[in-house]
């Protein structure tokens, strides 16, 4: 009776394990970045389609049932048709990815970075091109706003990457984004030293247990002088340092 | 005599199967014809038995597995794009409609890391 009840017990602990992308198909739409652990690269396939592997919060979007990425590709490898930005922009997915299915998106870059696509013809003119770069000029909506001190995290994983940006040296036109919603500094600080590793003598089991606890980053992410809507230069006040 | 002539008939229908869109009517064809046409090389194709459709042929395109089956209505086959993702099961893949023909393909070999092939084999595809 006690072998059944164990046998019913580990039943249910295999059952109750979280479930992990491995084993389990994730839709994407829309060429991206493949995780290091996968082979990396960039995955060229741009309809719909699915992969083993999970796609990140900061550099994906979703899209209907499906993960659009909205980072910069050439970061990963890409080596097809590219297009300069600076600074936050927003992305019509469905324009980029050929569907009817409207979704408008950000991409909270700051800086110099890469896309594949232009914007779409009917935004166009919420862009100035300078320096061949496209510059968000118009309003943002209230949704970037909100979105923004979550997403402007991807920054964290795209300042430390190595890889060749787009050199834009001119001067932003008026009414840029980041220079009406002052672009932030992030800081990348480490919560303490690595802790050594702890080997702990076995007891009970067999074998010996190493426990490598994983350092934790903590990004600190200072805006400057809040957000300086309206008027042409604001933002640029005294830097203040938020930390999380 | 007429013997020979009917088994010309039927070798000419075994072969015109799944063989380019030259042998006309299957819409399956015009698949396998623009992946041609645009430079890939697809096996021959064979029936399959799965619980995609009922009218299934499957073959490879380098190392890609494919699945090609034919649907009474454009609507058909794209109500079994689910079920043509559960073929590709627990790989890179994907499943899309050619008019009344689902496609379905699948990395299983690992053997188009970049999805290039992929990708070509949806967009040759006609609309």
């Amino acid at each position: 009776m006690r072998t059944i009840y164990l046998v019913l017990l580990a039943g249910l602990a295999v059952g109750i394990q979280p479930a992990t992308a491995k084993g389990k198909q994730v839709r994407y739409v829309g060429l991206h970045p493949v995780p290091k652990a996968d082979g990396g690269g960039i995955c060229y396939i741009e309809g719909p389609h699915v992969h083993i592997f999970a796609a990140n919060k900061l550099e994906y979007r979703d899209h209907g049932n499906q993960h659009y990425f909205v980072g910069d590709p050439v970061a990963y490898g890409y080596d097809g048709p590219r297009h300069a930005y600076k600074g936050h922009h927003p992305i019509h997915v469905h324009a980029v990815v050929g569907d009817d299915q409207e979704d408008v998106e950000f991409c909270y870059l700051d800086g110099p970075h890469f896309h594949s696509f232009t914007p779409p013809p009917a935004i166009k003119a919420e862009f100035v091109v300078a320096d061949d770069a496209y510059f968000y000029v118009a309003e943002p909506p209230p949704v970037y706003v909100e979105a923004r001190p979550a997403m402007i995290k991807v920054n964290a994983v795209y300042t430390p990457m190595v890889y060749t940006r787009p050199v834009i040296e001119v001067e932003p036109p008026s009414g840029w984004i980041g220079v009406r919603f002052s672009a932030p500094a992030v800081v990348v600080v480490e919560d303490r030293p690595p802790p050594p590793v702890v080997v702990v003598a076995p007891r009970v089991r067999a074998g010996v247990e190493v426990h490598v606890p994983v350092p934790t980053l903590r990004v600190d992410i200072g805006i400057g002088g809040g957000f300086g809507v309206g008027g042409g230069g604001g933002g640029h006040k005294h830097k203040k340092w938020k930390h999380r | 005599m007429r013997l020979a002539a009917l088994a010309l008939v039927v070798g000419a229908f075994a072969c015109g199967k799944g063989d380019g869109a030259a042998a006309g009517g299957n819409p399956r064809d015009a698949v396998v014809a623009a992946w041609k046409k645009g430079g890939l090389t697809p096996s021959p194709l064979t029936a399959s038995t799965v619980t995609v459709g009922k009218d299934c042929e499957s073959g490879t395109v380098g190392a890609i597995d494919v699945l090609l089956c034919v649907y009474p209505t454009a609507a058909d086959a794209k109500a079994a794009e689910e079920a043509g993702l559960a073929w590709v099961a627990d790989t890179t893949g994907a499943a899309r409609v050619s008019g009344t023909v689902l496609i379905a393909v699948a990395d299983r070999r690992k053997s188009d890391p970049s999805g290039r092939t992929i990708n070509q084999l949806l967009k040759l595809a006609p609309n």
